[in-house]
């Protein structure tokens, strides 16, 4: 029998194999990191509040990646989540705006439609056996459809607690002569950060600490060994592809709260840009390897580049767009060269 | 002594398209008992068992466990009831931990969450019972086939299953390991669990069973003490003729001065073969024997093109050319049927008519596709000449048994009329009818000017049938001897000590 020795230890838990590509992703990011401070450094690349931007600026993809990671590792895929952010920004916005009513009724209307959606793609995914890439592509048009059909015109959201809540925000400090400062240059999280890093906390409890999560894990490694192994493979399957439909409300709110405005054709092509930041992040395109932190830091790479772009100045920022499908290349390919020396064994 | 019966199963009968599947087979399990259940591919052994676990429902009939009627609807189902299958494909998932395979679905929780340091810690305790100490925090996929059949059964046994089903799980194990298997059956035995254990070693059957259960085409031949059958009777029940076939069967004799067709000159590659030559001639059966791992299969896939070949000549008909890829082979006319067939050779989803006309469609080239009456016709021979058992040639070959998918392999390469065949282990996980025919076909395959090569497992197979053996051994070729005059004595030794 193979010769493996038992090893228990931190060391031995931490350089477990299925870590790999999450340890590539934070890698990356981090030379990537490490380049930037290099070149721009003195301009100020270095500081917090860069840092926190990359949160910022990024956050709707975030929140949308972490369900979206969750369906990866079934070996499924959503493509419909870009649309139905949308559509919830247009919830908020025409509901709001034209019809006068409270958020609190848009929001709860499209989590209605959000989480339905996706329990129903789910639903003919696994009943009806129709592949997710259908299904969700269904979804999108449907999501988008029902966007213009509401308004084709781009709608301002004005509202004293969505105001309130895209502006409030918690300022970073510091302890300096005896008191708490603000630091310079100034830099603060919003609520948009906050919903982002509690969804990633979130969606790892459920993926590492609860038996649905790891059914999940189960489904991707090998959907019919799990169904033999008695798990319950189509709930768990229609409520993933619930869940991601209320990472794409969520998504959708964080959206509005960014922009301040719905419109029919925003955030066109997005689903592409999550599924990018989950797949750089380590989740297998094939299934059943994923973890949230690889997603964070997936997100956090993808962003990155559009800041160096911002600090170069020179650069036109469709070079972001050829850097990270450089990326998703590199990553796509490192998941080749370990899925196929695995497969050696 | 076996205590009170747990499981019956009366007047089971269960109908498939065209092909009545089980015919009122009764069958009965008592506690703390091993029974085999035997039979030849497409006998109704696994179609009993799927109808126990629930995948197949039955027609007619019924199941009393523990007295109480009882309906399956699924395997989770199953499992509920006390009944877990433990399969000789592994169900399990390679990309979770050892630890968590035998787990999932019923994780020990702590605070609402699951408690990792337990499921570990009894993870490991099971495994230690088996005596294996390994990492159970690690992949599935990190360890051998060995572990992860134990893995499966240690998951059947920490469900405290009332009866657990073994569908062929020694036929990846090495003999070390199979006896770690039965002593840790016999273990579960003592507990008071009822065991059914299929297998196609008939050694193992007498080695561990208390009674065994014989099928045949769907029919109960009856269920038998173990000490009341002698083996040869046993295989005759089994096969339901005289075992005249497998005793009759001619080792492939080389005429003198018969060409060389296929010469290969020191080949090897990086890291799975040192060095390898050899010469087969026309007509000749060359067996290539060996442990598992020794570079049996990675030679025949370097000769095939599958693997690269990073030294050394290959001719052919004295000719040198170069194999860079399996077409390159197939070009050349040799053919290769690999190990392990539900992967790399047959297509489930097409039909027995489709993958049998593959090679000689892939042959032609794609510009000159063949008529479907050509293709039926084709079909419709190789499934008379075979003896493959399917209502017609538009059956998926994914619904055949393995001894019948095997066949369709068997019939796809010679469609395609090959100078040299490689078969690797094509009778391994199937029954002795079954091997029987298709060391037949191989002899006559050699008889009408094919040259064979052929892997496998089971030693006697390899003396009966080969022209030459050749013995590998740590990726090397050991020894090259006669196989009308070697034992398998000779060889083991050989296998053994590393020389001739």
């Amino acid at each position: 029998m193979a010769g493996v020795t038992k090893k228990q230890s931190l060391w031995g838990r931490l350089t477990n194999p299925k870590y790999i590509m999450v340890y590539a992703t934070i890698a990356i990011f981090l030379v990537i990191y490490a380049f930037g401070a290099f070149l721009y450094g003195n301009k100020g690349f270095l500081t917090v509040r860069t840092f926190v931007n990359l949160f910022i600026d990024n956050a709707y993809f975030g929140i949308s990646a972490v369900g979206m990671t969750m369906v990866l590792i079934t070996g499924g895929i959503d493509l419909s989540v870009g649309a139905v952010a949308s559509l919830t920004g247009m919830f908020i916005a025409y509901g709001t705006t034209v019809l006068h009513l409270h958020p609190l009724t848009c929001i709860f209307a499209a989590l209605v439609m959000g989480v339905g959606l996706g329990l129903l793609m789910g639903w003919v995914i696994h009943y009806l056996n129709v592949p997710p890439f259908i299904t969700t592509l269904t979804g999108m048009f449907f999501a988008r459809g029902v966007c213009s059909l509401i308004s084709r015109e781009s709608i301002d959201i004005h509202h004293p607690m969505i105001d309130a809540l895209a502006g409030w925000k918690i300022y970073l400090m510091k302890f300096a002569d005896g008191k708490w400062v603000r630091i310079k240059p100034i830099a603060f999280i919003n609520f948009n950060v906050i919903l982002f890093l509690a969804m990633i906390l979130i969606g790892a409890f459920i993926l590492q600490r609860t038996r649905f999560g790891r059914n999940i894990y189960a489904i991707g490694g090998n959907e019919q060994s799990a169904a033999l192994m008695g798990l319950p493979v189509g709930r768990t399957k229609v409520l993933v592809y619930g869940f991601n439909g209320l990472c794409s409300v969520l998504a959708g709110i964080s959206y509005a709260l960014y922009v301040k405005s719905g419109w029919n054709l925003s955030l066109q092509g997005g689903e592409l840009e999550v599924i990018t930041c989950a797949v750089i992040g380590g989740t297998l395109l094939t299934g059943g390897v994923g973890y949230m932190a690889g997603t964070l830091f997936g997100v956090l790479l993808k962003s990155i580049i559009p800041a160096l772009i911002t600090f170069n100045g020179n650069l036109l920022s469709w070079w972001g767009k050829i850097a990270t499908g450089l990326l998703l290349l590199l990553f796509i390919c490192i998941q080749r060269v370990i899925t196929a020396s695995a497969g050696k064994r | 002594m076996p205590g009170k019966n747990i499981l019956e199963m009366k007047g089971i009968t269960i109908q498939f398209p065209g092909v009545k599947a089980l015919d009122g087979v009764d069958f009965s399990l008592c506690e703390g008992e091993i029974h085999s259940l035997l039979g030849e591919n497409g006998a109704g052994k696994s179609t009993l068992i799927k109808c126990l676990t629930g995948v197949n429902r039955m027609d007619e009939g019924k199941i009393i466990l523990d007295g109480r009627e009882i309906h399956p609807t699924g395997p989770g189902n199953a499992i509920e009831l006390g009944i877990s299958a433990v399969f000789q494909e592994i169900n399990l998932c390679p990309n979770l931990s050892v630890a968590e395979n035998i787990f999932v679905g019923r994780q020990p929780m702590k605070h609402g969450q699951i408690d990792w340091n337990e499921i570990n810690r009894r993870a490991e305790e099971l495994m230690s019972r088996f005596h294996l100490d390994i990492d159970v925090t690690r992949p599935l996929s990190y360890y051998s086939t060995a572990i992860q059949q134990m893995t499966s059964i240690a998951r059947a046994v920490d469900i405290q299953a009332k009866i657990l089903i073994l569908d062929e799980p020694t036929s990846s194990l090495d003999e070390n390991e199979v006896q770690l298997l039965f002593t840790v059956m016999r273990q579960l035995k003592e507990s008071g669990m009822g065991i059914i254990f299929i297998t196609h070693f008939l050694d193992q059957i007498y080695a561990v069973s208390d009674r065994m259960t014989i099928l045949r085409n769907g029919h109960l031949v009856g269920t038998y003490n173990i000490n009341e059958l002698g083996k040869v009777e046993l295989v005759t029940k089994m096969v339901g003729k005289d075992m005249d076939v497998i005793f009759s069967l001619k080792r492939a004799e080389v005429k003198d001065g018969a060409e060389i067709v296929l010469k290969a000159e020191h080949i090897g590659d990086a890291s799975k073969i040192n060095d390898i030559s050899l010469d087969l001639r026309k007509g000749e059966l060359m067996g290539f024997a060996g442990l598992l791992g020794s570079g049996r299969t990675e030679t025949a896939e370097m000769l095939f093109g599958a693997t690269k070949t990073v030294r050394g000549d290959i001719f052919i008909d004295g000719e040198k050319i170069e194999i860079k890829q399996p077409f390159d082979a197939i070009k050349a006319r040799l053919a290769f049927c690999p190990e392990d067939r539900k992967r790399d050779g047959i297509i489930g989803d097409l039909s027995i008519r489709e993958n049998i006309m593959l090679a000689v469609q892939s042959r032609k080239g794609f510009m000159h596709p063949m008529t479907r009456q050509e293709q039926e016709e084709l079909a419709d021979k190789y499934i008379s000449i075979l003896g493959i058992v399917t209502p017609d040639c538009e059956k998926k070959a994914g619904e055949l048994s393995g001894g019948n998918q095997q066949k369709v392999i068997l019939a796809r390469w010679m469609a395609a009329n090959p100078k040299v065949l490689i078969l690797d282990e094509p009778t391994r996980g199937i029954d002795i009818g079954a091997k029987a025919e298709i060391q037949r076909l191989m002899l006559e395959m050699c008889k009408d000017g094919v040259s064979v090569i052929f892997i496998s497992s089971e030693l006697d197979e390899i003396i009966r049938c080969s022209t030459r053996i050749i013995i590998m051994r740590d990726r090397e070729k050991v020894a090259e001897v006669d196989g009308s005059t070697c034992t398998q004595q000779d060889i083991l030794r050989i296998i053994a000590e590393g020389a001739a």
